[in-house]
């Protein structure tokens, strides 16, 4: 089965944009998260990505991103508050243990944690929307002139790297085929033969790319690429919000202090830069298709085509 | 049902252990009242004087929370300003904040600092340019003497190396404050160097001085002058900024390394010397790092703070 993470084609805005627009986009809800430090704009932010992964039609991924980033929120704020027992409110005493010390839960602790925990929650949502919704492939040839070999190790290493699993699946099933009075085969003996069995591949794939003609160097034609209509969407949406981010903090909005107390900025400005970013999630909005208003359109045979059946009172029904 | 029946008694026993060690919900019940002192310029300027109450977690911090306005630094483990002082550049001379728990410098941060009631805190803003180390002050006086420090009794030596009739007068203002005095010198003692500054310049505590406030913490020195020598006042910064008379003693207290507090009653003369041990009390040492004592008249170090 495809992973959740995994590239499918679809002919939302945020599929159709460059590359660029497409990283400028989701970069810019990251950018912001690790700007503020305020739990509302990181909220908003994460909210963003979550909103614009499932109007791009990667709903699956963010699903699983949630379960995963909010294990790991939880997680983070729970060590953060055995870890740390900086914070005036004190909730629990939980004696001394072994190598921590004295540990006391403080509320502050706890918020503090689940602050850190929420900035890698918006990290990981923005990474399953980007790995769900944007071409592996269109980003490799876009960094091809940057890059090039980069950018063709890369494109092996992603596609070698499933192959590899692959192989390394059916070298299990093939042991395990052998029935069961056969000896087992260790885990370092599979992972000899797969490493062998790599090495063999990896011969023949740089065979092939001298055969091609990788190694010369010579100019290839320049593939011009049309920009996607809704590239200037995108990086409209990406300046507005880190505008908006870099606007804040100069004013000294979106301020949070998890010690001595809490404190979080909720002033006019920081409420603002909220909505603008949880706002920016409605960005790979899809425009609804326009309805044709003037007069009754064409009749239905016409538009059924020369080869349709013929109509149902021709037909004698 | 049964794997249910297991995980509660299992959560039950986990309760009555965890309840058993001591823990529960909560900053817990009051341990005892703790005196918290908050003053600029080596005590100079008071800026907040509180008795507080002190719960089962009360660490310095919470309890200066508790007491004063503050913002933090550092994930909330460094004090950076206390009603509205910030620490910073001023004058091109660095301040920060700065605590002492029973007159001795802490090793550990004060959100790290666990009280266990009958504390004398003492936030300091001061300057750092001569030092940012100063491991003693007399200003919390009978503190450590009279209940130790760092939640551990020590006994409390007094030391006389020639210090004559001012040994006596020494020890009745000590016991007058409460302080029990052992008998010898018992290990990990505390110790009160009673005598002139020439036979006390010997020990390796004392000898601290000579080494200036960077080593000693002490904002003093006895330079040779006609007739022996003479006790000295350092600025802030650590340069000479008066010659008292011969009559002139000092209190001032500092540490070896990591021994216990020692406290140096000392001067050039034997007059010197009386007249520090007579101001042994809390009237006169309170809220200064060291001071100077000529007659009654009493000088806090350093020089020309405030």
């Amino acid at each position: 089965m495809r992973s959740a993470f995994a590239y499918v084609p679809r002919p939302g805005p945020l599929q159709s944009a460059s590359p660029a627009a497409a990283v400028a986009y989701l970069g810019s809800l990251l950018v912001v998260a690790f700007l503020c430090s305020s739990p509302l704009v990181l909220a908003a932010a994460a909210g963003a990505l979550a909103m614009a992964g499932v109007l791009a039609g990667a709903g699956r991924a963010v699903r699983l991103a949630l379960r995963i980033g909010l294990g790991l929120a939880l997680l983070v704020a729970a060590v953060n508050s055995l870890v740390v027992d900086r914070g005036a409110t004190v909730l629990a005493r939980l004696g001394d243990w072994p190598l921590l010390g004295r540990v006391d839960v403080t509320l502050e602790a706890l918020i503090a944690g689940l602050s850190i925990g929420l900035l890698a929650f918006a990290t990981i949502l923005a990474g399953a929307v980007y790995s769900a919704c944007v071409d592996p492939d269109r980003v490799l040839r876009a960094l091809r002139p940057i890059a090039g070999r980069s950018a063709l190790t890369a494109t092996l290493a992603s596609r070698l790297f499933p192959v590899a699993v692959a192989d390394g699946e059916r070298l299990r099933d093939a042991s395990r085929l052998r029935g069961p009075g056969a000896a087992p085969v260790s885990r370092a003996a599979l992972a000899r033969r797969l490493l062998a069995g790599s090495l063999d591949r990896a011969v023949d794939v740089a065979a092939t790319l001298e055969l091609r003609g990788y190694g010369l160097g010579a100019p290839r034609a320049r593939q011009i690429r049309r920009p996607s209509r809704y590239d200037r969407r995108f990086y409209a949406v990406a300046a507005t919000v880190l505008a908006a981010a870099v606007g804040a903090k100069l004013v000294g909005a979106g301020g949070f202090d998890a010690y001595p107390t809490v404190s979080i900025d909720l002033g006019a400005a920081t409420l603002t830069l909220s909505t603008l970013v949880l706002l920016a999630g409605l960005a790979p909005l899809r425009r609804a298709p326009s309805r044709r208003r003037a007069g009754p359109g064409p009749p239905l045979a016409e538009l059924r085509g020369p080869a349709a059946a013929p109509p149902l009172e021709a037909s004698g029904v | 049902m049964l794997a249910g029946r297991r995980i509660a008694v299992a959560t039950a026993l986990l309760w009555a252990a965890l309840v058993a060690t001591g823990c529960g919900l909560g900053p817990g019940a009051d341990v005892g009242a703790v005196r918290l002192t908050v003053t600029h310029e080596f005590g100079a300027v008071p800026v907040l004087e509180r008795e507080a109450e002190a719960k089962e977690s009360a660490t310095v911090m919470r309890v200066l929370e508790s007491e004063a306005d503050i913002t933090t630094r550092y994930g909330g483990g460094f004090v950076q300003s206390i009603e509205g002082t910030s620490g910073g550049e001023r004058g091109g001379r660095s301040y920060d904040w700065f605590f002492f728990v029973d007159g001795v410098e802490s090793s550990v941060g004060a959100a790290e600092y666990s009280l266990r009631g009958g504390e004398r805190i003492w936030w300091d803003y001061r300057d750092w340019v001569a030092t940012s180390h100063v491991p003693a002050v007399v200003g919390s006086f009978p503190a450590p003497m009279s209940d130790g420090y760092r939640g551990q009794r020590h006994p409390v030596a007094l030391v006389c190396d020639g210090g004559g009739s001012a040994c006596g007068l020494a020890r009745a203002r000590l016991e007058a404050a409460g302080v029990v005095l052992a008998k010898g010198l018992p290990e990990g003692a505390i110790r009160v160097l009673v005598g002139p500054w020439v036979r006390l310049r010997s020990d390796p505590a004392a000898a601290l001085v000579e080494a200036g406030p960077a080593e000693s913490g002490i904002y003093a020195d006895f330079e040779p002058g006609a007739g022996g020598v003479r006790l000295h006042g350092l600025d802030p910064t650590a340069a000479d900024a008066r010659a008292f008379s011969p009559g002139t003693g000092l209190v001032a207290a500092t540490r070896h390394f990591e021994a216990p507090p020692t406290w140096l009653v000392t001067g050039a003369t034997p007059a010197a010397v009386r007249a520090a041990a007579a101001s042994l009390s809390e009237a006169k040492l309170r809220d200064h790092y060291a001071v100077a004592v000529e007659g009654s008249k009493v000088t806090p170090l350093p020089i020309g703070a405030g």
